[in-house]
C-alpha cells in the first residue's frame, strides 16, 4: 500500500479552482469556515445560503460532486459527541428512546442538526482546497502569509519525510506481521501489556532510525550549502483577479451571516 | 484518538476522531481564543527552539515530527477489533524537551486537519493547543520534576508512563471542555466520557511511551536528555 495515495490529497484536473493562487485560496478558504462557525443555531437559511458559493466552487473545481461527498465523510466518526445534546437540551419531547427512557427534545435535534450541518460545510470546503490545491503551493502560500520561517520549514519537511518515515513504519510493521504467525484458533502473541511493549520497542526504534535519517540529511543539506536559511524561487506576481475572486467567496459568506441577522 | 478498527489503518487517515475537534463544533470565540492562546505560545516555541537549536532545528524537528506520524500508524490488537495506538505529545515531549514538541506536534496536527481533514480548520488552533501545547508542557514538565528523584531507569519509565497517561487525560478534559463552553455537548456527559474512555485509550498511550523511552534508553543512551539513563547511586542533577 503506497502511502502517497492516502496522504496527498491532491486531484489532478484543469480548473479556474486548480489554477487560482493558493495565497489566494488558502486564507479564503480559512476565512469561509471561521464564517461559517458564527452561523447561530437553527439558522436554515443561513446554512442553505453559505451552501451556495461553495456548490459554485464544487461545480467550477471540476472535481466532481460524489469526488468531494465521498472525501467529506472521513471527518464523520467525530459526530458522537454532539449527539448527547438531543437528549439533554430541554424543550418538546419529539421521541423517547425505548430502552434507555431518554427523551428526545425538538431543540436538541435542532441544536445537533445546526451543529453537524456546520462542520459537513466546513469539511467540503477544506476537501475543496486540498484537493485542488497541491501541497507545496499550500505550503508556499503559509511562507508567503509571513509564518514563522522554522515553522513552514518544519512542515515542509514534515511532509517531505512522511513518506520515507512511514513506509519504514509500514516495513516494520510488515515484518512484525510475518513473524506473528498463528495456527487457525489458537490465540497468538502474548498479553495486551506485552503487544504494547512491542509496538512501543518499534516506536523507540523508529525514532532512533529517523533521528540518525534526520542528523545524514542535516549532513546532505551542510554539503550542499545550507545556512540555516531556506531558498526558495521567488513567488510569482499574484494576480489581482485571484485575490478579487477570493475576496468575493469570503464576501459572500460575510454577507449571508449580517444578512440574516438584519 | 486512539481506539480506532484495526483493519482501518494504516490505508485511513493516522489519528482518527476523538481528541481532533473539527469545524462547526466549537463556537467562534472558543475557536479564536484557541488561536490566540496557541499563536502566543508557538511564537515563544519559536523563539526558544531557534535560540537553542540553531540551523539543525529544521531537520531535525521535521523528521521528528514526520516519525510522531508514523508512529501513531503502529497499533496493536487490544480486543474485539479495536486496537490501541500512540498520540505522542508526551513521547516528543519528553525526548525532544516541551519546545521542539510543540512545533513537532504543530506541524503533525496541522498536517492532519489540512490533508486528512482529521480535525478542523478554523478550530485548528485549540487542536493544537489540546494535542501539542498541553501534552509537551505536562510530558516534560513530569517527567523535568521527577528526574532529581529516579536514580535508575525504572522509575524513570514509571514516570514516562504515567506523564503520558497524563497528557492524554489532559487533552480529553480540555476538549470536553471546550465542547461544553460551546454548548456543543453538556459537560455532566461528555466531561466523564471523555474522561474514561480516555483512561483507557491513556494506558496504551502511556504503555507505548515507556517502552519507546526504554528502547531509546538501551540503545542510544546519549538521545535521552539526562533522565533515563542518570547511572545507578547518582544523586539527581
Amino acid at each position: 500500500m503506497s502511502l502517497a495515495g492516502v496522504v496527498d490529497r491532491y486531484s489532478e484536473r484543469d480548473s479556474p479552482v486548480h489554477r487560482a493562487d493558493a495565497r489566494a485560496k488558502v486564507p479564503a478558504a480559512f476565512a469561509y469556515i471561521l464564517v461559517i462557525s458564527a452561523t447561530r443555531e437553527a439558522d436554515w437559511a443561513a446554512l442553505g445560503l453559505l451552501a451556495v458559493p461553495v456548490l459554485a466552487v464544487v461545480l467550477a473545481s471540476r472535481l466532481g460532486p460524489w469526488f468531494v461527498l465521498r472525501r467529506t465523510f472521513l471527518a464523520l466518526p467525530f459526530v458522537l459527541a454532539a449527539v448527547p445534546l438531543v437528549f439533554t437540551r430541554p424543550g418538546e419531547t419529539v421521541f423517547t428512546l425505548p430502552l434507555l427512557g431518554w427523551t428526545a427534545s425538538d431543540e436538541g435535534i435542532r441544536a445537533v442538526a445546526t451543529i453537524l450541518g456546520k462542520s459537513w460545510l466546513s469539511v467540503v470546503v477544506a476537501v475543496l482546497l486540498v484537493s485542488a490545491t497541491p501541497m507545496v503551493e499550500i505550503l508556499r502560500a503559509l511562507r508567503w502569509l509571513r509564518l514563522p520561517r522554522i515553522l513552514v520549514a518544519t512542515i515542509f519537511f514534515t511532509y517531505r519525510y512522511f513518506f520515507v518515515i512511514g513506509e519504514e513504519a509500514q516495513r516494520m510493521l510488515r515484518a512484525r506481521d510475518s513473524r506473528s504467525a498463528r495456527l487457525p484458533g489458537q490465540r497468538g502473541g502474548g498479553t495486551v501489556l506485552w503487544r504494547a511493549r512491542i509496538v512501543g520497542h518499534m516506536a523507540g526504534s523508529l525514532f532512533v532510525r529517523s533521528l540518525e535519517r534526520s542528523e545524514r540529511v542535516y549532513a546532505a543539506m551542510q554539503a550542499r550549502g545550507y545556512r540555516g536559511d531556506h531558498i526558495f524561487l521567488a513567488d510569482p506576481p499574484l494576480p489581482a483577479a485571484h485575490l478579487v475572486g477570493a475576496s468575493a467567496f469570503v464576501a459572500c459568506a460575510v454577507l449571508v451571516q449580517i444578512g440574516v441577522r438584519w | 484518538m486512539i481506539l480506532s478498527v484495526a483493519v482501518a489503518l494504516p490505508t485511513s487517515p493516522p489519528g482518527g476522531p476523538g481528541l481532533h475537534i473539527p469545524d462547526g463544533f466549537l463556537s467562534t470565540p472558543i475557536a479564536i481564543s484557541g488561536w490566540v492562546v496557541t499563536i502566543a505560545v508557538l511564537a515563544l516555541a519559536v523563539r526558544m527552539t531557534n535560540r537553542s537549536l540553531d540551523e539543525r532545528a529544521v531537520p531535525l524537528m521535521g523528521v521528528m515530527a514526520a516519525f510522531i506520524f508514523a508512529a501513531q500508524m503502529m497499533n496493536f490488537p487490544v480486543a474485539g477489533g479495536t486496537s490501541g495506538h500512540l498520540l505522542g505529545g508526551a513521547l516528543a515531549a519528553i525526548l525532544l524537551g516541551p519546545w521542539a514538541a510543540i512545533i513537532v506536534m504543530t506541524a503533525v496536527v496541522g498536517l492532519q486537519a489540512v490533508l486528512f481533514q482529521d480535525g478542523g480548520m478554523a478550530v485548528m488552533g485549540v487542536n493544537i493547543f489540546n494535542m501539542g501545547i498541553l501534552t509537551a508542557f505536562i510530558g516534560a514538565g513530569l517527567y523535568a520534576v521527577a528526574k532529581p528523584f529516579a536514580r535508575s531507569t525504572a522509575p524513570m519509565l514509571v514516570v514516562a508512563f504515567v506523564a503520558a497517561w497524563l497528557s492524554v487525560e489532559a487533552s480529553a478534559v480540555a476538549t470536553a471542555l471546550q465542547l461544553a463552553a460551546s454548548d456543543t455537548s453538556p459537560l455532566d456527559v461528555v466531561l466523564p466520557a471523555m474522561v474514561g474512555v480516555h483512561a483507557l485509550i491513556g494506558i496504551g498511550e502511556g504503555l507505548i511511551t515507556a517502552a519507546a523511552i526504554g528502547f531509546v534508553g538501551a540503545t542510544r543512551p546519549d538521545l535521552i536528555p539526562r533522565a533515563a539513563t542518570v547511572p545507578e547511586g547518582a544523586h539527581g542533577t
